[in-house]
């Protein structure tokens, strides 16, 4: 077990070196670094400007192999971020100076206390519902809620946001229709109905999957076991079906943990929550390269430390795995 | 558990969060408790409410140009000068931080020194970075470092390139701190010399009267050193200070209290502020009812203001229906709900006691030209019936609703020289464009050997609504019967182009006035600043233009400039290095408790001059938030039937 994490682990550094060379790579392509500037500076910036903008940040140097006659080939522009990002030292926005540390560490809690419970809240309500009308499947009821979920899937998340807030913020007036407050038990009049909006938005295609997953597991041999050995449907159900289709839900939740930190860019911006939701997006619009670089950095972490917890859970969940 | 018993529960469980979350959401108001419930004299505190669209990206006084900074740094760090905020046609300046206008004293080789004075006992903001946290006194010493700071490459400071043609010094300033890595703050700018404590003279190395309105701007203003080396970003004793240009240190009316990023910008009234009084006139007649009671007051006139950062432009639209915010810009997203077609505001809106405004930018928008293309450049009559060809009112209509105005010549309204009775001799009309495309050697859009004349425009951008403006400007020429096809490049491409000319035309061209005088316009057209020297992207070379350029700039405000100022106007009319487009407007909406005092288009707000009854606006607020019931109740039957239906449909299977 302790093998293969540290394999895994080991695996990391060459991977997210990867697609580092990768987004540098992407980056620069659609961009020089004077265009970069340029849009920084806006139109009035002069050539003598966007140059000192350029040497100030170091986009002056070679891109990725330093060529320059007595200069070491590793002065350039992607090896000397790249030693910097190997530090953990996220480095400052290109644009405000602003470090990115201090970015991530003050955008993450917002984002978090919008998506943990919506997406803790929209997994329960979703098993829950799925697991509901795996019970009273074929019944009228049954098809009625399969025709809500095809609804719900079908309605685009931006009509939820922009529908709700008006309706519930603006119409009705039960919550502030835009802003957030870090102040205790109060901050959640600011969230109540993002996270409400969240859980509704994705709740079709939930219910529609996890109903699919468990319906798939009524059919194994052990079920009709344990039906034939007298389980009441409800035992059979909740003991049987919900445990064994964990593998399933295991591997949907752990890889969308890492993507909670994130935020949500359509929510947080409709409703003034100052997440990280938006951070990589603005900084591709404006552009901010070390922006974007350290959210990809953090990003490709966070995500491949996803897909190793999933393994382990994998592991944790059903005997017949082991790690090696 | 039987299934009963778990979907009871969780019916109870959710009709308790049901309760608990309308019961938390008790209050909409969006905003933390103000500072305080009174002021200092007992009045009621008034907080005046605001929305930015993001973060400003630097506050530093030398640094700051982008439009939100300086609405942000405005109310904060004052200038040397500063526009009077009544006088708008033609702008004035006055003193602010100095005493009144620099005395202007001319020396051999035209030469310039401007004699200024401080005026005494300002203060800057009380902050740690001072001892006992308590502002000291704003010198002359201040203004040198801000100069020093101007030079200093790692500060960037944009009106650099500009300053250093002008100021003695600075250019060599800024090379000595290239070569050597690091600004000497010990060495002072022999073009900035203090003379006294509260004296100093600025030594120009040629005319530059325009030196002034420099001095209105941030760039200029004073800095105390404290505040720079104290917010140096690092741990201090286990506290991290922030970074200067996240923390400005000024002598303005407000000081920052609270800068939440990506939230909001909090401002308390600087307790130290007696720089300025309300002006005692000059504003208009018709006005004199309501401004004069204002005179000579201290300002500003409310104790605190809250900036509210919003990313989506639909969110304000609500906050400010439910009396949340004080005004708002009229965007996109909301025209129709609020404007008629007859440009007027919507009578649910005057109802309302919300007023309409017009604010017209002192800028102008243009498609360039390139005089030094082949095809367009020695034709003349071409681009003559180019600018003919295009339906400048119907693109205003179609892709900006109508509100701006329609360009008939390069200067702004309000800028010295701008004519309201000029009308430009090659706007729209297709049958002297086609006339004169003849003329220009191809009579309908076809050259003498039959070929379709081709030309191309380089657009900005690939949204749905820059794809459709292009393609109508595509049109507009293509009436002629010649072709143009359309390159969509990005932004900084564009610009690129525009620096090599390597275009033919060029649209999303502009200028917004630095300052509100003709020379920030017209020298976009002076050959010297052809790129890279400047922004004559047009690439426009008339010796005679250039003579009366050079004539115009340095002189003083005044019929005899005026009349240079239109010949210039007549020879850019005729040669047509540009399409005509448009003055930006915008319009705005105040509500009933804050009428708008001043509207200067270049004062980037004048928060100091808000006024504000707080008392009405909790009266409405408080109207127009009220809560219905019903929705709570048909929500909780709702529910009941589906957890009834749910139960059935169970049993039944």
């Amino acid at each position: 077990m302790f093998s293969y994490l540290l394999r895994r682990i080991l695996f990391f550094v060459p991977i997210v070196a990867g697609v580092m060379l990768l987004t540098f790579a992407l980056f620069f392509m659609v961009q020089s670094p004077e265009a970069m500037a340029r849009r920084v500076l806006g139109p009035k910036a002069t050539p003598k400007a966007v140059e000192l903008w350029l040497h100030n940040r170091g986009y002056d140097k070679p891109l990725l192999i330093n060529r320059i006659p007595e200069q070491p080939w590793y002065d350039s522009l992607f090896i000397s971020q790249m030693r910097r990002l190997a530090t953990f030292d996220l480095g400052s926005s290109d644009v405000t100076g602003r470090p990115l540390a201090e970015v991530f560490r003050q955008g993450a809690l917002p984002s978090l206390l919008l998506t943990v419970p919506a997406f803790l809240a929209g997994l329960v309500m979703s098993v829950g519902l799925a697991l509901y009308l795996v019970f009273i499947r074929n019944a009228v009821a049954d098809f009625i809620a399969s025709l809500l979920c095809v609804a719900l899937m079908s309605v685009p998340v931006m009509v939820y946001v922009i529908f709700g807030q008006y309706l519930v913020a603006q119409v009705f007036n039960y919550f502030p229709a835009f802003g957030f407050q870090l102040n205790g038990w109060s901050t959640a009049k600011f969230l109540l109905l993002p996270i409400a909006l969240m859980i509704v938005s994705g709740l079709g295609a939930d219910v529609r999957l996890f109903r699919a997953l468990f319906l798939e597991e009524l059919g194994q041999d052990y079920i009709r076991t344990a039906r034939a050995k007298g389980v009441s449907s409800a035992v059979v159900l909740l003991r049987h079906v919900f445990k064994n289709g964990l593998i399933n839900l295991i591997t949907l939740v752990v890889a969308s943990l890492p993507f909670l930190i994130m935020g949500s860019l359509l929510l947080e911006n409709f409703f003034g929550i100052p997440g990280l939701g938006n951070v990589l997006f603005t900084a591709i619009q404006l552009p901010d390269f070390a922006v974007v670089q350290a959210s990809v950095f953090l990003g490709s972490l966070l995500y491949l430390g996803g897909l190793l917890l999933t393994d382990i859970c994998y592991a944790w969940a059903d005997p017949r795995i082991r790690l090696h | 558990m039987s299934i009963f018993k778990i979907i009871r529960r969780s019916a109870l469980l959710a009709a308790v969060f049901l309760c608990l979350t309308l019961g938390v959401g008790c209050s909409n108001n969006p905003y933390p408790p103000p500072l305080q419930e009174n002021g200092a004299d007992g009045s009621p505190w008034k907080v005046r409410y605001g929305a930015l669209p993001e973060d400003p990206r630097s506050l530093d006084p030398q640094v700051c140009y982008d439009s939100v900074g300086k609405r942000v740094i405005e109310p904060v760090q004052e200038c040397l000068l500063e526009y009077h905020p009544f006088k708008t046609d033609p702008y004035e300046l006055q003193g602010c931080l100095l005493e009144a206008l620099p005395e202007r004293l001319t020396g051999d080789g035209g030469k310039t020194t401007f004699r200024c004075t401080l005026k005494q006992g300002i203060l800057f903001h009380n902050d740690p970075c001072f001892p006992g946290a308590k502002g000291r006194e704003v010198v002359a010493a201040d203004v040198l470092f801000a100069f020093q700071r101007i030079a200093d490459p790692k500060v960037e400071c944009p009106a650099l390139s500009t300053l250093q043609d002008y100021v003695e010094g600075l250019s060599d300033a800024f090379e000595a701190a290239r070569k050597s890595g690091q600004f000497d703050y010990s060495r002072a700018i022999s073009g900035l010399q203090v003379t006294g404590k509260y004296t100093f003279e600025i030594h120009l190395t040629q005319v530059y009267p325009q030196l002034l309105y420099w001095l209105a701007m941030p760039f200029t203003a004073p800095v105390a050193r404290e505040a720079v080396e104290y917010y140096d970003g690092k741990v201090h004793d286990g506290i991290a200070r922030d970074l200067f240009r996240f923390h400005p240190v000024g002598t303005g009316p407000f000081q920052i209290s609270e800068w939440k990023r990506n939230t909001r910008i909090r401002f308390v009234r600087n307790p130290n502020y007696r720089t300025t009084t309300f002006p005692t006139g000059g504003w208009d007649p018709t006005r004199e009812s309501e401004l004069a009671p204002l005179a000579g007051r201290a300002l500003p006139l409310v104790d605190e203001v809250c900036m509210t950062i919003f990313r989506e432009s639909i969110p304000i639209f609500l906050l400010f229906r439910q009396g949340y915010l004080d005004g708002m810009g009229v965007g996109k997203d909301a025209f129709s709900s609020l404007i008629t077609p007859s440009r007027d505001l919507s009578e649910k809106y005057k109802e309302r006691g919300v007023s309409l405004h017009r604010d017209t930018e002192p800028s102008t928008y243009y498609m360039s030209l390139n005089m030094q293309d082949p095809v367009l450049g020695p034709n003349r009559k071409l681009r003559q019936a180019l600018s003919a060809a295009f339906n400048t009112p119907a693109y205003l209509d179609i892709f900006y609703n109508g509100v701006p105005i329609v360009a008939q010549q390069l200067l702004p309204p309000g800028i010295a020289g701008h004519k309201k009775d000029l009308r430009n001799p090659y706007g729209y009309n297709l049958e002297k464009a086609k006339a004169l495309l003849a003329e220009a050697g191809y009579p309908n859009g076809r050259d003498a050997s039959g070929k379709v004349l081709e030309l191309t425009l380089d657009t900005s951008g690939g949204s749905a609504d820059e794809r459709l403006g292009a393609e109508f400007q595509q049109r507009q020429f293509e009436q002629l019967g010649l072709r143009v096809k359309v390159v969509e490049n990005p932004f900084a491409r564009l610009m690129e182009k525009l620096d090599q000319g390597s275009f033919q035309i060029a649209a999303g061209s502009g200028w917004g006035a630095d300052y509100p005088d003709p020379e920030n316009f017209l020298f976009l057209y002076y050959s010297k600043n052809i790129p890279p020297a400047g922004k004559n992207a047009s690439r426009y070379k008339s010796p005679e233009f250039d003579a009366l350029f050079d004539q115009m700039a340095t002189m003083e405000n005044g019929p005899q400039r005026e009349e240079l100022v239109s010949r210039m106007n007549a020879l850019l009319a005729e040669d047509v290095p540009h399409i005509l487009l448009m003055h930006r407007s915008l319009f705005s909406l105040t509500q009933s408790w804050s009428p708008r005092i001043q509207s200067n288009p270049m004062l980037e707000g004048g928060l100091k001059y808000a006024v504000l009854d707080p008392k009405s606006r909790e009266e409405l607020q408080k109207h127009w938030n009220r809560k219905p019931l019903w929705p709570i109740g048909l929500l909780l039957f709702i529910f009941a039937a589906a957890t009834v239906a749910g139960l059935r449909a169970y049993r039944s299977t």
